[in-house]
């Protein structure tokens, strides 16, 4: 009844990392995820545009609302961590999972101080960012992948079989079942 | 701006101590039904969500130095510390129980150990101590010291 692999299904708090079957650190990962791509976008298109200080300007805004989103997903994340039972190995993925994303925050942090320079001149942005961007959206790739892993194939916060069933019940309809 | 960075600097390292009491406490079954912490959840995480407010608040100050951020805060910092006392206090019983219970060799069923009784001393103390710190150093940092 309670195995391993159940203890992990259910919410150490369902008011704050959502209740049973509704996880919330795979929608707050949205926005992260979304500013940081939108980031890059805004670095690469501020190469070609003919003012691309806005572009500079904006995605410095971006990575700043995608390490405040990822510090909120992060809060959230490691409750679903801590549910797992340790010394498994979807414990193990979730370490690896968490790591990566600290990491890549950093990154971002560092990548926002190191635009302060630069920051409000009618420039687009320069190489050394923009390749930082590039592998720390590389890196959130290869975490979010591990975090798929152990939502999708470890069920981590994901309902039991038993309940996905009811999903798959014909609907009764006037006429009858 | 340095009492800022050090005030920064202690909230992270006191949320580390604070993320290995809470692993602590749900890897014991703090969080699990028969519940037989002291600690009631709201309490718990209540503890551990306005504190991971404040100190998302507190690096946007870092960054935006808008005055009023720096304030709420402080503010939230009260509130946690005040729930921090709380579970302080629910916890000191259970850590005199186990100092007892252990040389007497008593053999409670580990089912009925509630889960904060697996907290080191150290941990606790520390975790405490760098709250303090905490609090002292955002208040001066507000302040403009």
């Amino acid at each position: 009844m309670t195995g391993p692999a159940t203890q992990a299904k259910e919410p150490v708090s369902a008011a704050l990392a959502g209740p049973y079957g509704h996880p919330f650190h795979p929608i707050l990962v949205t926005v992260p995820i979304g500013a940081c791509v939108a980031s890059l976008v805004f670095d690469v298109a501020s190469q070609f545009v003919h003012t691309p200080g806005f572009l500079s300007q904006g995605s410095v805004w971006l990575i700043a609302i995608g390490v405040v989103g990822a510090l909120g997903a992060a809060m959230i994340g490691f409750l679903d961590l801590m549910g797992i039972p340790t010394g498994t190995r979807a414990f193990r993925v979730g370490l690896i999972h968490m790591t990566l994303n600290l990491l890549v925050t950093a990154a971002y942090v560092g990548n926002f101080f190191w635009r302060q320079a630069d920051y409000g001149q009618p420039v687009g942005v320069a190489v050394g960012p923009l390749v930082l961007s590039v592998v720390s959206l590389a890196a959130l790739g290869v975490s979010g992948y591990l975090g798929g892993k152990l939502a999708y194939r470890y069920g981590v916060r994901v309902a039991a079989e038993s309940t996905q069933a009811e999903g798959y019940r014909p609907v009764t309809s006037g006429q009858g079942a | 701006m340095i009492m800022v960075v050090v005030a920064l600097i202690a909230w992270l390292v006191t949320a580390l101590g604070g993320f290995y009491l809470l692993a602590t406490w749900i890897a014991k079954g703090g969080a699990r039904a028969p519940r037989t912490s002291k600690f009631p959840p709201a309490l718990i995480f209540g503890h551990f969500a306005v504190a991971a407010v404040g100190l998302v608040l507190w690096i946007i100050y870092v960054v935006a130095r808008a005055q009023a951020l720096a304030w709420v805060s402080f503010v939230l910092l009260a509130v946690v510390a005040v729930l921090g006392f709380t579970m302080l206090f629910r916890w000191i019983p259970t850590y005199r129980e186990s100092r007892v219970a252990v040389p007497a060799g008593g053999s409670a069923s580990s089912a009925a150990v509630p889960a904060e009784r697996h907290f080191p001393i150290v941990a606790v103390g520390g975790h405490g101590l760098l709250a303090v710190v905490t609090v002292v150093t955002v208040l001066l940092a507000a302040l403009g010291v």
